[in-house]
């Protein structure tokens, strides 16, 4: 085995969670431009301000607006994540969040509704629709690209960052090349250290954004927080984008099948009930 | 006279139609074995390791043995 080069490692807050960059023979300044870059695209992909991207497209619901590149590329993600989990992802929640009263950052304090009152969500495509450089939502519709939004900047992170780097982003992270000493970046996943290169990871889990019964990850099947009998699903996919689609995925389908699902899709998982 | 000619007529075109139907029902069953719907997952490529507290291994993840520089965690 190589000896193990050093790594470079920083570490900052945003999209209201915590990010790590790391990269062999990466600059701190690449690392702290990555930092920004996540910054910036987070401020205009946020639900909670009325004043980005995300917010002015959902406000915008019934015409078609013109979306940035990269909302264009989460909004085709989005429709082919709605797609490969056979509807289980599906971004449209945004009445559901306002439902369960989850309309501001956690950090700004808890919601007090306690009682959820929402109905089954749209598939995906039969309320967003995208043409180049366009978007549009049906009336009533909107949405929340959640760990979408993270699982892709990870990635894209990582084509920034070089070869040899990995992008955290609230968990949802993506590693590529061979990391510090040659064999793959070690990242923990269910309390065990595996190595992993040119893949990525997610976790889904209904635990954190919690408050009383409610939590935020919805099931599209009832527009209420998932109860499927899963708690807690962390998956190695190719993408971190495909491990965050594959993660939540095998939640929403519960104990039963979630086993034969990943064994499928993913490259590594672990389940708790 | 025009009457019956007009019932025998729908009679006859009724039974045409059955029988046709019957035969054509009958030249293009459809495969009893095939699925009843869209496969829904796909054929595993093998079974995977697994490694300490229930993680799955497939063949493309080694476990590592040293301390991760980060984790996967819910957010």
């Amino acid at each position: 085995m190589p000896p193990e080069t050093s790594v470079e490692a920083h570490h900052f807050q945003a999209l209201g969670t915590n990010c790590s960059l790391f990269g062999v023979g990466v600059s701190r300044s690449r690392l702290l431009q990555g930092e920004f870059w996540v910054h910036r695209l987070g401020e205009r992909l946020t639900r909670f301000s009325p004043d980005s991207e995300l917010s002015r497209f959902n406000a915008s619901a019934g015409r078609w607006v013109d979306v940035s590149p990269e909302l264009e590329a989460l909004l085709r993600e989005s429709l082919r994540a709605c797609e490969t989990s056979g509807g289980l992802v599906n971004v449209a929640v945004l009445a559901s969040m306002q439902a369960i009263g989850y309309t501001r950052p956690l950090a700004e304090g808890r919601p007090t509704t306690t009682v959820a009152v929402a109905r089954p969500l749209p598939p995906l495509p039969q309320v967003l629709e995208v043409r180049p450089g366009a978007g549009r939502l049906k009336p009533g519709a909107g949405i929340d690209l959640g760990g979408i939004a993270k699982g892709w900047m990870a990635d894209r992170l990582l084509e920034e960052l070089g070869s040899n780097a990995l992008a955290n982003l609230g968990g949802d992270l993506s590693a590529g090349g061979p990391g510090p000493a040659g064999a793959g970046w070690p990242v923990g996943l269910g309390g065990v250290t595996v190595l992993l290169r040119n893949q990525g990871a997610a976790t889904s889990s209904v635990r954190r954004r919690r408050w009383g019964e409610l939590h935020h990850l919805i099931d599209p099947r009832t527009g209420q927080p998932a109860n499927t009998g899963l708690a807690e699903v962390s998956v190695v996919a190719s993408t971190g984008l495909e491990a965050e689609v594959v993660a939540k995925t095998a939640l929403l389908v519960g104990p039963d099948l979630a086993p034969v699902y990943c064994a499928a899709h993913a490259l590594a998982w672990w389940l708790s009930p | 006279m025009r009457t019956v000619v007009l019932r025998a007529g729908a009679t006859v075109l009724t039974l045409a139609t059955t029988l046709l139907s019957a035969a054509y029902v009958t030249a293009h069953l459809k495969n009893p074995a095939a699925p009843l719907q869209p496969t829904v997952v796909k054929a595993s490529t093998g079974s995977p390791a697994t490694g300490p507290g229930g993680v799955k291994l497939g063949p493309s993840v080694q476990p590592g043995s040293g301390q991760p520089v980060t984790s996967t965690y819910a957010s």
